[in-house]
């Protein structure tokens, strides 16, 4: 089985149509369907978390069938995750593409139970903390996209979960938690 | 004989038409009795033989097979009923339905795929792979019986070959000669172009169009623009093996 790294490829992978986007709808679906946890999956092992359509993406190429998608398909399937929830556009020419593998409300309750597990319930954390501190080795925090972090820890201010403070830098940035 | 005249006469014969249909009917009896004698040993005889074997014919796919072969001359159908001696003795009732509904289930699996037509080998495979904790083997020969049962529910289930090939259809389209033709050129390199399929069948450019539109339609072919000398492919999952390892994903 073909590999990128240490991640497994699907065998549609190697099947040339795929990287076609097929006008019959049935079969269209199937195709979406595919591609969109193919995404996803490969995002998720690879905590890749921005994906631009317009550049190289080991993903969307097979060098070993000679495919690549077409602009089109790749903007077709990532919108596709869009309307579900599990991406979003970050710019309206769709020149980047954030993916949410953990939706945002998921990424909340993450970084609770990553607060409950380590006893911060009262503490004061930096957000550069956060994502490389000690603390969240080993847990899916680490390295976490700052986009993605500082959605969900406005989330959980909007909750009262936690208050987020600015300091004279975005290097200072931090939240205190009132879990 | 001299014709005699009369009652009494008439009384003679029918008396005499008696006497020979009585002869013939005792006649018949005993012909009955003897050929159900003979149809007794034999069928005891088979169910020995069964009992004997009971072990092979649920293990060995080949031993299976030539069973139901001789069943088949004889006139006996150990399918067709799963209640009664033959299903209770060897459970062979049971085992045929088994794997019918597990292909059933795999056609349907893999039917987003494939279009609900896949490859008989591919089927078996998967069937396999899906079986692995059951004991016993299983070979195409029963993929095929358990499929010959499956057509009692008018599900469309059934097997149809295309050149050296067997597949499995699982939905009711009809495919005719020109669809034929195309897989069966399409099992060379699992895709055809209209190029190739005009010029090897000697079709012209409609005929080829509108079969792979048909094919495509249905969900039994996917294009291809991807390729480097820019011509359309046609490919076939049914033809391929991919189908396997897509199929089983989702499963």
């Amino acid at each position: 089985m073909q590999k990128l790294g240490d991640f497994k490829l699907p065998q549609f992978f190697n099947y040339p149509p795929y990287f076609t986007l097929q006008p019959v709808k049935d079969t269209r679906e199937k195709q979406m369907q595919l591609w969109k946890e193919l995404i996803l999956d490969y995002c998720r092992t690879q905590k890749i978390f921005i994906i631009e359509p317009e550049k190289e993406f080991p993903l969307f190429s097979n060098p070993a069938i000679e495919r690549s998608l077409s602009h089109e398909a790749r903007e077709v399937f990532l919108s596709a995750l869009v309307s579900e929830g599990r991406a979003e556009w970050m710019d309206k020419g769709h020149r980047k593409c954030l993916i949410l593998w953990h939706r945002i409300q998921d990424w909340a309750d993450l970084i609770l139970r990553f607060v409950k597990d380590n006893g911060l319930e009262d503490s004061v954390m930096t957000i550069e903390e956060i994502r490389s501190g000690t603390e969240s080795r080993g847990t899916e925090l680490h390295e976490i996209d700052r986009t993605v972090l500082m959605r969900a820890l406005k989330l959980l201010e909007h909750k009262g979960k936690l208050t987020i403070f600015k300091g004279t830098s975005a290097d200072d940035e931090g939240v205190k938690f009132s879990v | 004989m001299r014709r005699r005249p009369g009652i009494g006469g008439l009384q003679t014969a029918a008396a005499a038409r008696d006497q020979y249909r009585l002869l013939g009917e005792n006649v018949a009896k005993l012909r009955t009795d003897l050929m159900k004698e003979q149809l007794a040993t034999f069928r005891s005889q088979l169910e020995d033989f069964a009992r004997k074997h009971k072990n092979d014919i649920r293990k060995n796919p080949a031993f299976r097979s030539q069973f139901h072969e001789m069943c088949a001359k004889v006139g006996v159908d150990p399918l067709a009923s799963n209640k009664g001696f033959w299903a209770e003795l060897l459970g062979i009732g049971d085992f045929y339905y088994e794997l019918g509904v597990q292909i059933v289930d795999i056609c349907l699996g893999t039917r987003p795929h494939n279009g609900g037509l896949i490859n008989l080998e591919e089927l078996c495979k998967l069937l396999c792979q899906r079986r692995k904790s059951a004991r016993e083997a299983v070979s195409e020969d029963d993929c095929l019986r358990a499929i010959s049962k499956l057509k009692v529910l008018g599900s469309g289930y059934e097997v149809i070959s295309v050149g050296k090939r067997k597949l499995v259809r699982s939905v009711p389209t009809e495919l005719n000669k020109d669809h034929n033709e195309i897989l069966e050129l399409a099992q060379a390199q699992g895709f055809v172009t209209v190029e190739e399929v005009e010029r090897r069948l000697s079709w012209s450019s409609g005929r080829a169009t509108d079969a792979l539109e048909t094919l495509l339609d249905e969900g039994l072919a996917m294009i291809d623009d991807g390729h480097r000398d820019g011509k359309r492919r046609y490919w076939f999952p049914c033809v391929s093996s991919i189908s396997a390892y897509v199929g089983a994903e989702t499963m």
